[in-house]
């Protein structure tokens, strides 16, 4: 027998190895099933409390925090929440004015009024364990309704897109990690495609025909496509495009308009209903 | 009984690292908790230890993260591994050897995982991992010093026997 079987730390080494390999099989064969994993579902339940006992400290802290700023600040915070009072008052103003046409022409188009989605409303207690991937943990899971492939949404837009779905949590992949993928459209001239993240900040809106019509500024949404995600959500604005005259293809990049990071109260719409109008 | 209070602290690091605040990122880059908790005990440890502690801590990062779980724990089974022959090697009463060998060792087990997940894009990861391995340096010293100081007052028994 050569030598370095009989040695206790190799064999110790190579035996965690091949069971950390063989749990990693055994949870991404559970992820393309579907099937719920145990090993994460138990261990995802026994870290909940610990996040969720962070999330309340930290908060705490910012609301102490909130209270120890010099007056300086609170003044020169006071000025600027005034000047923002004033523009959100005059767009307002604007806003309603808009939906009030909106509200004429739907009904002189006989267009149904909107589209009610069932939404669960869920609160981020866990977001980036690690610096390679974009994830977020929720507190409601299989028990509130969610289900692997609802989209997660805040009053920004299209946040990301259930992963996972344990009894009392659930995981969220953000837009922008690489392993993200959903069907976009860009609302001006409704060319779809599909949105990737690049695990940067920016996303990818790829596979266009060659001659789409994209601008910088253009605002790209869900396109609804596979019925997964439901149709309308804003997905983010188009910064760049990018035409490859070799390859005969178009792609764009977008700033997402709502960030897994910078979130904290969501709603999960679960698969299968039908568009929005935001 | 001596992996109670490391894999307590390991959770620990898990539910803090789920929850940093963005102001507390260095040249974008935020720490990672977990890989400075195991790091600083299996510095402080043997590699048989190390790897058990990097098994533990991939499961806990690869539980909390939801994807990737088998290159977690197979990069930090490693990097504890390492740790652990580092201090069976190298003088460690010496406090620059604890806050190097944290830097390198997170170089180490990002390449690592960079290795085992091919798909990864690499910039993004580069653009930030120096300034993790500064900030997991500085930490890793502060807990190193911390175990020892336990160590020596026997309030906590890393070691069975050193190799």
């Amino acid at each position: 027998m050569p030598a370095f079987v009989r040695n206790k730390t190799f064999v110790s080494l190579v035996a965690l190895l091949v069971l950390g390999a063989a749990l990693g099989t055994a949870q991404k064969q559970a992820m393309g099933s579907g099937k719920p994993f145990v090993a994460s579902d138990v261990g995802r339940t026994v870290l909940i409390p610990v996040n969720l006992a962070f999330d309340r400290v930290f908060a705490a802290g910012d609301w102490l925090l909130r209270f120890a700023r010099p007056r300086s600040l609170i003044l020169r915070e006071n000025a600027s929440l005034r000047r923002e009072v004033r523009r959100l008052t005059e767009e307002n103003a604007r806003l309603r004015e808009a939906a009030e046409e909106n509200v004429r022409l739907r009904k002189a188009l006989r267009l149904r009024e909107q589209i009610r989605l069932q939404m669960i409303p869920a609160e981020v207690v866990s977001r980036k364990g690690s610096g390679w991937f974009e994830t977020a943990i929720l507190d409601r899971g299989r028990r509130s309704g969610v289900v692997k492939g609802s989209a997660v949404v805040s009053f920004r837009g299209l946040v990301g897109q259930i992963e996972q779905a344990d009894p009392y949590t659930s995981l969220v992949i953000g837009l922008g990690d690489e392993n993200s993928a959903v069907g976009g459209t860009v609302q001006r001239s409704r060319v779809s495609g599909i949105v990737q993240g690049q695990g940067e900040d920016d996303l990818l809106l790829n596979y266009l025909p060659k001659d789409a019509d994209v601008r910088k500024g253009d605002i790209v949404v869900s396109s609804g496509m596979g019925r997964v995600i439901p149709k309308g959500f804003p997905i983010g604005r188009v910064m760049r495009v990018l035409r490859n005259s070799i390859g005969g293809t178009t792609s764009a990049l977008v700033r997402p308009s709502a960030r897994l990071d910078q979130v904290e109260q969501v709603f999960i719409v679960p698969p299968g209903q039908g568009g929005v109008q935001l | 009984m001596r992996y109670i209070w490391p894999t307590v602290c390991l959770l620990i690091a898990a539910g803090l690292q789920g929850n940093l605040p963005g102001s507390v990122s260095l040249m974008g880059a935020k720490p990672d908790l977990v890989l400075v908790v195991l790091i600083g005990f299996a510095l402080a440890a043997d590699p048989v230890f190390g790897a058990t502690l990097g098994f533990f801590a991939g499961l806990i990062t690869g539980t909390a993260v939801g994807l990737s779980l088998g290159s977690f724990i197979c990069t930090r089974t490693i990097t504890g591994f390492l740790a652990g022959v580092v201090t069976t090697r190298l003088f460690s009463e010496n406090p620059i050897v604890p806050m190097f060998s944290a830097a390198w060792l997170t170089l180490v087990n990002e390449l690592l995982f960079l290795l085992a997940n091919p798909r990864l894009s690499p910039a993004a990861a580069f653009r930030t991992i120096g300034g993790e391995c500064i900030y997991n340096a500085l930490l890793a010293l502060i807990i190193y010093w911390f175990l020892k100081h336990m160590e020596t007052r026997r309030k906590i028994r890393l070691v069975d026997a050193r190799l």
